[in-house]
């Protein structure tokens, strides 16, 4: 099973969304909410998701090498090879 | 500040400007009551009603370019998407927001 790690906005629709995809597939992930951690935190985080070509917008979701920047559940099954639910 | 007030408000505030810019409220009304239950809150805690979905900086001049109705900012990527990137607002012409994706096939979208 690849490794999940999000970045995510405890404010964010989307990422409430991106949250239960993996929930209700008993998939472990692990998430940081971007606004809840401190200024220093806050600075890396977004200075890894420019790196990788993403801007400011949440959800951004790590599945193993590949990253998927929005709620994409589909990008989500083809990257985990799970089946459509 | 009465946050149900407060999402009232905003959102006889920002339906005149999103028209002007061809776009709407999203259909999905229980999205929109929580996108803006979001909004009044940042705007209770920071004076600026920013998108919920998008993150703030330490940089103003880029902070600027997510306060809702954000539209303006980002026109290039929200009308090819037919929706913003919270998804508050849509097209004018979209029935059902469920099939509108956030980024184009691909992956990122270059920032305006």
């Amino acid at each position: 099973m690849k490794k999940v790690k999000m970045y995510t906005l405890s404010t964010c629709l989307w990422c409430k969304r991106t949250k239960k995809f993996f929930e209700d597939r008993k998939i472990p992930f692990e998430a940081v909410d971007y606004d809840k951690v401190e200024e220093q935190e806050r600075e890396r985080i977004m200075a890894e998701m420019r790196e990788k070509g993403g801007g400011g917008s949440f959800p951004y979701v790590c599945i193993g090498s590949d990253v998927v920047q929005g709620y994409e559940p589909d990008a989500f099954e083809r990257l985990l090879g799970c089946e459509k639910k | 500040m009465n946050i149900e007030a407060r999402k009232k408000a905003l959102r006889f505030l920002f339906a005149p400007i999103v028209d002007k810019l061809g776009y709407k409220f999203n259909p999905e009304e229980e999205d929109v009551d929580f996108l803006l239950e979001q909004e009044a809150g940042l705007e209770q805690q920071c004076g600026i009603p920013y998108c919920p979905c998008q993150a703030r900086t330490k940089d103003r001049a880029e902070n600027m370019k997510i306060v809702c109705p954000c539209i303006p900012f980002h026109r290039a990527h929200f009308d090819a998407m037919k929706r913003c990137w919270c998804g508050l607002f849509v097209h004018k012409d979209v029935v059902d927001p469920s099939k509108l994706k956030q980024l184009p096939p691909g992956g990122f979208y270059k920032k305006d």
